[in-house]
Formats: C-alpha cells, sequence, structure tokens
C-alpha cells in the first residue's frame, strides 16, 4: 500500500511538469513540421549566442544573490560600464576600422579592461552602497540597488551622451562564418563568443568548485555567522564575489558588443531584467542553474521570434516563462529550502 | 551595539556593582537597547507627541487644502496633483508590501488596467460614456479581480520567486497593450485618446484644481479604510504573516487566502490611481505604466516606512517634491534644491557646532582663494557665464570657477567628484571634515559647469544619489519602525 | 460607532466645501493674458531627453538650441529656451510637461512633443493654456483632422504623404512583387507601416508585416523568417542605429536584400548599409548650417533633430512678428495667429513651410535617397 502511495505521490508531483513539457515539445514539433528543420537550427544556435550573454549576466545575480541574499538591481549598469570601457579600449587603439594593434590582442586587451573595470566598480558599489545596510530590512539594499542604477545609467548619458556607440564587429572582424547545409549559418563571432562564454564559466565553476576562496564563498553562502566563527573574513569574501560576479556582467557587456554592435546607455536596464530573469528562472542561487536559466530564456526568446509574429512573440515569453515558474516554483535548480523553526 | 539604559532604576532588578560594564541580568541586549533609543526621542517627537492626533490631522489636512491657493495650475498638478497620486499608489502598493510582506513587481500593472478600463468605459473609442460613480466601482472591482488571479500564483511561489512571477506579469501587460492588442482594444502604442473628464452625478471635474480636491477626498478616504482594515482581524493576520509566515500558519490564519486578499486590495486601490489618472491626463498610453513608475512608488513606500500610512503619504511628498523640483523646466529652483540638499546633508552628518561651522567657512575661503588664482592665472579660466543664475548669480560668479570653454574638463572632474565621495567615506574625523572642504567646492564646480547644463539627466543623478543617501542614513524609512527581521 | 459617524460626517462635509471652493473661478485664462516682450522672449522645448528615446530627443534639443543661440548672436532681442523632458514613452511626463509650461506665463510657444501619442496627450493641457506648439516629428495623420486647430502645427509631412511616395518608388522603380514590412512597434512606425501596406495591397504586392520591439538588438531570428524570394524590406524605424545593426546581420546571414527606411533613419553617419533606400524631405546635405553644427557637436550632423530646427524658427519668427505688432506688449492667442500665418520660402528641410488650416505643413514632400557603396547618399526619386 506504502509502495503505491509513494509512487503515485511522485506521479502527481511530476504530473505538471510532465504535462508542460510535453506541450512545449507538441508546440516546438508542429512548427517544425510547418516549418523545417533548418530554421529549427537556425534559431536554435541565434538562442544558444543569446542565451551565453544572458548566462554570464545571470551569474553574477546568482552569485552575489546566494551570498547576500540581495538581488542586485545595478548589475546591469555594471553590464553596461564594461560595455563602454571595451568601446574606449576599441576606440583608443584605433577603432574597428583601423586597429593599431593585431586584432587578438585588441580583443585580449578589451575584454581585459572591461572584466577589471566592471569588477572594481563593483567592488565599490558594495562597498559603499550595501555594506552599511548589511543590518537593515531586506527591502533597503533593494531601494539602494535602484539608486545605483540610476546614477550609473544617467551618469553614462551624461558624460557619453545619448547617442548609440557601435563596436562595428563587422569591420573589425568580417562577416566569415560557419555554414551547415544551404540556409544555416552561425558567424565566427558568435561561435567565439559562445566559447568564450562556456570558457568563463567552466573557470567560474573551477573556481566555486575546487579553490579555497570558492570554498568560502560557498560556505559564506550557506551561513554566514558560522563562516566568520571558522575564521573566513566575511567582508573579503563578499568582495570577492562581488568582483568576480561584476567581471563577467563586464564581459557580457563587451561579448555584446562583439556580436550584436550596438551599446548605449540604457542598455543595462533591460539586459538586466533579462539576466534576473535568467537566474531566477535557473533557481537562483544556484550557478549551474544560471547558466540554464540564461540558455532556456535565449532560447524561448529566439523560437518565439521566429515562430510568432513579433507583436505577439514578447507576450508569448512572458507566458511561457509564468507557467515555467508555476511549474516549478523554485526555478529549474533551485532547492526547495528547508525553513528552520 | 547595545546602548545602556539611560536610568538603571527604571529596572525591576537591582543594578550590580560592576552594572556598568556587562549587559543587565534578565534583560537581553536587544530589548535594552530599544529602551534606550525609546528614552532617547528627539525634542520635536516628542512635542509632536503631546499635540493630539485628530488636531495633527486637521492641522495636515487644512495645509492640503489650501495648497490650490498658493500655486498656480501647472505647479499644483505637478507638485500637488501627482504627489497625491503618487501617495494612493504608495498605499495600495503598502498593502502587499508593508502589510502582507509580499514582494509585488508588477504592480503597476494594475494601475494600467485601471487606466485602460476607465479609458474604454469612458470614452468615445466604443462610444461608452459611463459616469464616474458607475465606473469608478467596476473598475475597481474589476482590477481586484485581476489581483485575485495574479494572487493565485502566491500560492505556490514564495519570496523573489514571486516577485519575478509578477515581474512578468507587469511586462507582459504592457507588452499586451502596446503590441499584442487584438482587434485594436488598447489602441497599440497610440492609446486611447480623449478619455472623458470624471462626471460625478452630473458634476463634471474639469480644471485640475478640481482634480485636487477630489484626490485629496480619496486618499484620505482609501487612508482612513486602511487604517480600519489594519486593526481588523484581517490586518493583524496580514501583520502576522509579514512577521514570520510560518508562524502564522500554525496559528491558523489562512495564509493563502490573506495573501491573495492582499493583492486584491492592493489592485483595488491601484485601479482607483488609475480611473483618476485616465481622466486627468485626457488620454493614455502603454508608456505611463512601465518599470520607472514601479520603481517610483517602490522607492516612495520604502522611502515613507513599509506599513506605515502617514509614512508612505510623506514619501510621496518627499520623492515627488524633490524630483518636481529638480525639473530642467525650472532651472534656478533646481539650484536651491541642490545647494539646500547639500547643506542639509553637511549639516546632519557633521556635528558638533564648531566642526561645521569651521568646514563652512572653509569651504567659502577656499572657494574664493581658488577663484582668484584662477583668474590671476588665466583671465578666460573665470570668464564663463552663470546659467540661471537669478538671485544668486553674484555670489555663484565669484565663487565658483567657470571657465569660457569648459571643454572635458567638466567631465573629468565629475569622474573625480564621484571618486572623492567614495574615498571620503573611508575618512574619519577631522581627516573627513578637512578632506570635505575642496569635495565641496568640487561639487560646485561639477554643477555649475556640467549638471546644470542638462538639468533633465542631473535630476535623476541627484535623485539616484539621494536614493542611495537616504537608505544609508535611514533604512527603515522615515516613519517605519526598525525591525528585527527573523531569518 | 460615534466616531464612525463623525467620520464619514467629516468627509462628507469636506466635499461639500472642496466643491464649493473649486467651483470658485481659478486664475484667468492663460492665453489672453498680455505679456510684455522685453529683450529676451522665452519659448519651451519639449523632447525625450531622457529615457529610452533620448538619443532622439537630444538631437532634437540640440538643434533647437543651435537655432536660438545662432539667432541671439545675431539679433538684439534675445531668444531663452525652457527645456521639458517628455520622457517619452512614458506619457505622464510630457502632460507634466505641458502642464507646467502652460503655466509658465513667460513662455508663448512650444517647440515639440516628439511623439504623436505625446500630442494626443497633451492637446488639452496646452490647448487650455492657449499655446502653440509646433512639433518636428510628430507624422500620424490623424492628429490633423481639425480638432488642435490653429494650436497643433507640424513642420514635417505626414504619413499620407510619406507613404505613398514610398509605396510608388517600390513599385514604379523597385518593381517588386514582394515587400516585407517590419515597423518597431513605436506610434510613429506603426502609422507609417499600416500606410504603405495598404497601397501595396491596393497594387496586388505580396506583403508580408511583422514587427520587432525598438530596444531588440538581436535580428537574427526575424532575419531567418525573411524570405530570399523577398525583394525589398520596409523599415520605418526611429533608431538609424538599429537599422544598420539590422542591415548588417542580414547581410551576415547572406541574405542580400535592399532595405528601405524611413525619414526616421536619414543618418550618413550611422546608417550606411550599401544598396538601401531612404525617403527624407529634400535636404541639401553639403549646407553651411549643417556643417556648422556638426562640428559644434562632435562631428555629428544628427538629421533627426533638423525639424525641430526648423520648428525653432518658426517659433521664433512668430514670436518676433507678434511682439512687433503689438508693441512691445503681446499675447499667446496672438502669437499662435502668426504660427498660423507663418511663411517660409526656404528652411534647412529643403521645402517652404507654410500651414494649412489644420496645421500640416503646405507643399511638403518627399524624396528618396539611394545610399551608394561608400555610405554616400544620393537622390534618386
Amino acid at each position: 500500500m506504502r509502495e503505491n502511495q509513494r509512487v503515485s505521490d511522485s506521479v502527481r508531483r511530476a504530473l505538471p511538469g510532465f504535462l508542460a513539457a510535453a506541450g512545449a515539445v507538441a508546440l516546438l514539433g508542429f512548427e517544425i513540421a510547418d516549418k523545417g528543420w533548418a530554421f529549427f537550427f537556425q534559431i536554435t544556435l541565434n538562442g544558444i549566442t543569446l542565451g551565453a550573454v544572458y548566462a554570464l549576466i545571470a551569474l553574477g545575480y546568482t552569485m552575489i544573490y546566494g551570498i547576500l541574499k540581495l538581488l542586485n538591481f545595478a548589475h546591469g549598469d555594471v553590464y553596461m560600464v564594461g560595455a563602454f570601457i571595451g568601446y574606449g579600449v576599441l576606440t583608443s587603439l584605433g577603432g574597428p576600422l583601423n586597429p593599431s594593434v593585431p586584432v587578438w590582442l585588441l580583443i585580449v586587451l578589451m575584454f581585459g579592461a572591461a572584466m577589471l573595470g566592471s569588477g572594481l566598480l563593483g567592488v565599490a558599489i558594495e562597498r559603499f552602497a550595501y555594506r552599511p545596510l548589511r543590518a537593515a530590512p531586506r527591502i533597503a539594499p533593494l531601494i539602494s540597488a535602484l539608486g545605483v542604477s540610476f546614477f550609473l545609467q544617467n551618469s553614462a548619458l551624461l558624460l557619453f551622451g545619448a547617442s548609440y556607440r557601435s563596436y562595428d564587429p563587422f569591420s573589425l572582424l568580417g562577416f566569415g562564418g560557419a555554414h551547415f547545409g544551404s540556409s544555416v549559418f552561425i558567424s565566427w563571432i558568435r561561435i567565439g563568443v559562445v566559447i568564450g562564454a562556456i570558457a568563463l564559466m567552466l573557470a567560474l565553476i573551477f573556481l566555486v568548485g575546487r579553490t579555497q576562496v570558492g570554498k568560502a564563498m560557498r560556505a559564506v553562502s550557506f551561513d554566514r555567522e558560522a563562516a566568520a566563527m571558522m575564521g573566513i573574513d566575511v567582508d573579503r569574501v563578499i568582495a570577492a564575489t562581488f568582483f568576480i560576479g561584476s567581471a563577467l556582467a563586464g564581459a557580457a557587456g563587451v561579448m555584446f558588443g562583439l556580436v550584436f554592435s550596438q551599446i548605449f546607455h540604457f542598455m543595462g536596464f533591460l539586459a538586466g531584467l533579462k539576466g534576473f530573469t535568467a537566474a531566477v528562472v535557473g533557481g537562483i542561487g544556484s550557478i549551474p542553474g544560471a547558466m540554464l536559466g540564461g540558455l532556456i530564456v535565449g532560447l524561448v526568446e529566439q523560437y518565439a521570434q521566429g515562430y510568432l509574429n513579433g507583436n505577439w512573440s514578447d507576450l508569448f515569453v512572458f507566458a511561457i516563462l509564468i507557467v515555467f515558474m508555476l511549474v516549478r516554483p523554485n526555478g529549474l535548480l533551485g532547492t526547495r529550502a528547508i525553513t528552520k523553526v | 551595539m547595545s546602548d545602556f539604559p539611560n536610568n538603571p532604576e527604571d529596572t525591576k532588578v537591582p543594578a550590580p556593582p560592576d552594572a556598568g560594564d556587562r549587559p543587565r541580568v534578565g534583560v537581553d541586549e536587544w530589548v535594552a537597547s530599544v529602551e534606550g533609543r525609546r528614552a532617547d526621542r528627539s525634542l520635536v517627537l516628542r512635542a509632536r507627541g503631546r499635540v493630539p492626533a485628530p488636531a495633527q490631522l486637521v492641522v495636515v489636512v487644512a495645509a492640503v487644502c489650501a495648497l490650490p491657493f498658493l500655486l498656480n495650475s501647472g505647479d499644483l498638478f505637478v507638485y500637488g496633483l501627482f504627489t497625491l497620486l503618487y501617495a494612493l499608489l504608495g498605499l495600495g502598493l503598502n498593502v502587499v508590501v508593508g502589510f502582507a510582506g509580499l514582494l509585488d513587481l508588477g504592480y503597476v500593472a494594475f494601475y494600467g488596467i485601471g487606466a485602460y478600463g476607465y479609458a474604454l468605459l469612458a470614452s468615445p473609442k466604443y462610444d461608452l460614456h459611463w459616469q464616474a460613480e458607475l465606473a469608478i466601482p467596476v473598475v475597481m472591482v474589476g482590477t481586484a479581480l485581476i489581483g485575485l488571479i495574479l494572487g493565485f500564483t502566491s500560492r505556490r511561489l514564495l519570496g523573489d520567486y514571486l516577485a519575478i512571477v509578477t515581474l512578468f506579469f507587469g511586462q507582459a501587460f504592457v507588452v499586451f497593450v502596446n503590441n499584442a492588442n487584438p482587434h485594436n482594444i488598447t489602441g497599440g502604442a497610440n492609446g486611447i485618446a480623449p478619455t472623458d473628464p470624471l462626471s460625478i452625478f452630473g458634476y463634471k471635474l474639469t480644471t485640475t484644481r478640481q482634480y485636487y480636491y477630489f484626490l485629496v477626498i480619496a486618499v484620505l478616504v482609501v487612508m482612513a479604510g486602511l487604517w480600519s482594515l489594519l486593526r481588523s482581524r484581517t490586518g493583524r493576520a496580514w501583520q502576522a504573516l509579514r512577521e514570520d509566515p510560518l508562524a502564522a500558519e500554525m496559528m491558523g490564519t489562512p495564509v493563502n487566502r490573506l495573501k491573495i486578499l492582499a493583492f486584491a486590495f492592493g489592485a483595488g486601490i491601484a485601479g482607483l490611481a488609475g480611473v483618476i489618472f485616465a481622466a486627468v491626463s485626457t488620454g493614455i498610453a502603454p508608456g505611463a505604466f512601465d518599470t520607472s513608475v514601479l520603481i517610483t512608488i517602490y522607492a516612495i513606500v520604502i522611502l515613507g516606512g513599509t506599513g506605515s500610512l502617514v509614512g508612505v503619504v510623506l514619501g510621496a511628498v518627499v520623492i515627488n517634491v524633490t524630483y518636481e523640483a529638480l525639473s530642467p523646466s525650472s532651472p534656478s529652483t533646481g539650484r536651491w534644491v541642490f545647494y539646500l540638499a547639500l547643506l542639509i546633508a553637511v549639516l546632519g552628518r557633521i556635528r558638533p557646532w564648531p566642526k561645521l561651522a569651521a568646514v563652512v567657512a572653509g569651504t567659502a575661503a577656499f572657494g574664493f582663494a581658488v577663484h582668484a588664482i584662477a583668474g590671476a592665472v588665466s583671465s578666460s579660466a573665470t570668464a564663463g557665464p552663470v546659467t540661471e543664475g537669478g538671485s544668486l548669480t553674484g555670489f555663484i560668479k565669484h565663487w565658483v570657477v567657470i571657465p569660457e570653454h569648459p571643454g572635458s574638463a567638466a567631465k573629468y572632474a565629475y569622474v573625480g567628484l564621484v571618486v572623492a565621495v567614495v574615498a571620503l567615506t573611508r575618512l574619519s574625523g577631522w581627516s573627513r571634515a578637512i578632506a570635505l572642504v575642496p569635495v565641496l567646492y568640487l561639487t560646485a564646480f561639477v554643477w555649475e559647469n556640467l549638471l546644470i547644463e542638462q538639468p533633465a539627466v542631473a535630476r535623476l543623478i541627484i535623485f539616484g544619489a539621494l536614493l542611495i543617501a537616504i537608505m544609508q542614513v535611514r533604512p527603515q524609512g522615515l516613519l517605519g519602525t526598525s525591525r528585527v527581521e527573523i531569518v | 460607532m460615534l466616531k464612525r459617524v463623525s467620520l464619514i460626517a467629516s468627509v462628507a462635509a469636506f466635499a461639500a466645501l472642496a466643491i464649493v471652493v473649486s467651483a470658485v473661478a481659478g486664475p484667468t485664462s492663460a492665453a489672453a493674458k498680455t505679456v510684455t516682450c522685453g529683450s529676451t522672449r522665452t519659448i519651451g522645448v519639449a523632447a525625450p531627453i531622457t529615457g529610452a528615446a533620448a538619443s532622439l530627443g537630444s538631437q532634437q534639443l540640440g538643434w533647437a538650441q543651435f537655432y536660438v543661440t545662432g539667432w541671439n548672436k545675431s539679433h538684439k532681442t534675445k531668444y531663452k529656451i525652457v527645456q521639458g523632458d517628455t520622457q517619452l514613452p512614458n506619457a505622464a511626463e510630457a502632460i507634466k510637461v505641458a502642464q507646467r509650461f502652460g503655466s509658465n506665463s513667460k513662455i508663448l510657444v512650444v517647440v515639440g512633443p516628439a511623439g504623436s501619442q505625446e500630442i494626443q496627450d497633451t492637446t488639452a493641457a496646452l490647448r487650455n493654456a492657449g499655446l502653440a506648439f509646433i512639433s518636428g516629428s510628430a507624422t500620424r495623420t490623424s492628429l490633423t483632422d481639425g480638432s488642435r486647430k490653429g494650436y497643433f502645427f507640424r513642420v514635417v509631412p505626414n504619413d499620407d504623404q510619406q507613404a505613398p511616395a514610398v509605396a510608388n518608388y517600390i513599385t514604379a522603380n523597385l518593381k517588386s512583387d514582394h515587400v516585407f514590412i517590419i515597423d518597431d512597434q513605436e506610434s510613429y512606425s506603426q502609422g507609417l507601416a499600416d500606410g504603405v501596406q495598404k497601397l501595396l495591397d491596393a497594387k496586388n504586392v505580396k506583403t508580408t508585416r511583422d514587427s520587432v520591439s525598438q530596444t531588440a538588438s538581436d535580428f537574427s531570428s526575424l532575419i531567418a523568417k525573411i524570405p530570399s524570394s523577398t525583394k525589398v524590406i520596409y523599415i520605418p524605424w526611429q533608431l538609424s542605429a538599429k537599422a544598420q545593426l539590422f542591415g548588417q546581420q542580414l547581410k551576415g546571414a547572406g541574405k542580400n536584400i535592399p532595405l528601405f527606411g524611413s525619414d526616421g533613419l536619414f543618418d550618413p553617419d550611422n546608417f550606411t548599409i550599401a544598396g538601401s533606400y531612404d525617403s527624407f524631405f529634400p535636404v541639401n546635405v553639403t549646407s553651411a548650417t549643417i556643417k556648422a553644427y556638426a562640428s559644434a557637436h562632435g562631428g555629428k550632423p544628427d538629421y533627426f533633430g533638423v525639424p525641430s530646427y526648423v520648428a525653432a524658427q518658426v517659433a521664433v519668427n512668430a514670436v518676433e512678428k507678434a511682439c512687433k505688432t503689438g508693441k512691445g506688449k503681446t499675447t499667446r492667442t496672438a502669437v499662435r495667429k502668426a504660427v498660423a500665418s507663418t511663411k517660409l520660402t526656404a528652411t534647412l528641410l529643403g521645402i517652404p513651410v507654410s500651414f494649412t488650416a489644420n496645421g500640416d505643413v503646405s507643399g511638403g514632400g518627399f524624396s528618396i535617397y539611394k545610399i551608394g557603396s561608400d555610405g554616400e547618399y544620393s537622390k534618386v526619386g
């Protein structure tokens, strides 16, 4: 009797997820039958590229949430600053049409400068806007984060003006790419970005899983007081977390510039929302979750844009994500928190 | 961390000889600190405590009603009417966030639903011209029902996951209204215009002044309603839910039903605000209901102190008045606000009096000195005109260095200023006071040379800085209580 | 119980008092109020200076300021601009700006607002204040249906003039039989796209309609949707940078389909996809004024704002005329009349500016430009 009950219980719990997944597969199948496999592959590849950028932003959100239980709304603007730093390096070294150093070196410098700059900015924001509020109710740092976001966005507007700046990657790196069949194409830039994002994510997993710093981070995110009692310098670990998360956002900013070319002061706000979505969909606080969440959000967006009319695609994305959250209330890989009484 | 109580005689336990060195027996640190803080209330608060509450209310309401006679119509619109509209929205959000403790990031969608509901019922679009006494209840109930439906999601979702689903809902609303727009029901990006003015039993509200008084009545009625709701069984249950959901559930409060009810109430109030907004603005477009409005409402609620009704109204006043005073349409007001804010910041953080006087005098002297030196070095360094000087032109011209051709010096100065302010927080005591002098002067320099040229951008920068600063100074909000959170 | 009754009673009494008080006449209408002209006159400029459309508003503000600065240098009477940040698409801010301008008795005329939905929402406030508002970018045809007669003016031809020019060129010169139309989900874009689609359908040209958000940067899936048999892609967007991006991504995907833009995309600095077309006013791109502006703004001519220059020109000249006839004193009503009787034979837009009864510019026309392989714009139609 017990065995049957356990089986039926787990079936009942898994049923909504199963139904939703079956529905999604059915929808996709119908569209594939309608528009063909090549189209499906093309937009899947597009989704993976976009997803890689979102995943990097989501990682920053998730890391900071995991350690401070804070939704850092200024994260998107750190990403924007990274993109602008990369642009600054690009123009100071000759610009996309006439670079004064070899292209590969230029790209390395752009990434390096953006990651360093964004990381330092993240540390400064934490020190200045969040650390004094550690003992405050959880909603106070939220407003502080919004204030920082306003400040960064409009400082960029003040200093750089309102017009869009272009990385012009096609002049820098050309139009080349890989062709699959006659209609599926992905440019080298996009492949590079995906590989770069995966490399950064693997580096992060290594850092968090195998190094001392990573161990300290995990300890602090699990129980801050106990970690402090164990002799871990909590302030320094939190600063390191902010540095790494913000550096990843800066790298995402440069990647965005390289793939999608245009940067402007408002881009952080929009990307930040997507990154936040990705982090939560994947299960906030979980690093692999953020990566998967980014991928999911990117794919859903591209499928919706590819298969639906532009007027309905955004709405469909939200509907899918709402259903997803209702089916898996803790995100994809989020753990069901055990509340201590 | 524990402030020792001032009067050890207050305790029932006799004080041991080494009472000064350790916490009192039988009383834990936190309780002792609270008692200390209660006895420490400032002069203003104690004076306010002596005036009975109804008298305070009458004075405030009288002042609010006198406002239309002191301001012209345009100022009344932006300072008075919109403040009250935001206060109404804040009161509604306060029910969800402050009373029930749920993070609802899609709140602004209900505002939009209320506005579009009214626009569909009282405009030439479908040639319906419902009277306000019919339209308002219908729209409020409709919005509340939609809030109820959204509330159902809160059964499965907790905390930040609920936040994101409500955020999706809010975004989905704007996308639906702007893009999807089936059968052109919402007018797409053009919205619905014109909307009828509110017509209450035949009496049409047409001027700003009439809408202002209507809003005052609406805010008072909603506040009274929420006040009595807070003291009712439901209100107490909400507070229990906010403080500790698990314990509340153990005590038998119907947690899920309460959450849904909170959503419905908040949505209904937002619907009312939406109706008034649609009538006042004679036309609505999807852009008026996006995330920037949500951020403003959240700032109001949190700045005012979540859970406090008067606090929310106060928060609305502070935020909206500051925001509008810094508007690019009135740059001289903006200058006054800026310098006043600077002065208040300095006054508030530097005590005692001698140090404060030294800093202020030092900044003035430093400024005149730098101006004289710069003028002596090169005449074009101080030849630039003062923008929108007004009555302060003379003083500013001789105090702040305004070059004729600033170039990008002002932009570097801005970056330097940000770095300097961050560095300033690392100093303390006299070194901070001394370093403050050039930083204050640099602030004036950046303002006169860069920010005042782009007042629209400067407004948002100052707004952001203000949010950060207020949260640092008073994280619980103006009238919130510093609660201990049980994690 | 007594408390509740007294509460209700006091609210009712208060409501009655409020009705009585508000029925008392407010200040006299600002439209008829006489304003002394003085040596410095004020005009209001309403544009989206911050927010999502900041790149457009800053251009409009910049050009308006450029005209006023130029005027001040060469005339004895000086003009001052009061800015209003409308934060398109947040219509609430536009209404606030309109109300403020209305109450500022010094402001005699308004340049802007920019968006068609903003015009719609601010009409009541500006009309009650008696202000004329001259827009450089609100092109929706229905705005000049007569309900804003005498108050709303626009220096740019409306969608009903641009759409036929585009549709005719597509069918006559490009001889396309399949056109893919994409709008950017903004009011301006939807209006033009609707107009062109209707005209092309009437000429039996196959059209596919889609849309993309103005904030999108990834057009790859949209591009994948476009069949290779498409002859022209019509993109009546506002942001030239996005159009450039779209064109590059299109080329990157291997689809060499010519793009056709609208007046919002005329930007030889940003939109340089070879083989594309664009409809714009017959501006002389080599004019000295444009060069002067560009050198003062980091080399960027900011073509989107040129209509605001002309709007400021109309505004300033109208105030001058009204002040002269009023001998140093004028009212907003007089300025409105002066605006309505504007006759400029040559403007920076390349078209003469005078207004019809409903506020449209009479005699406006569009030219079609083609972008060459070196990114240069040349007039072809």
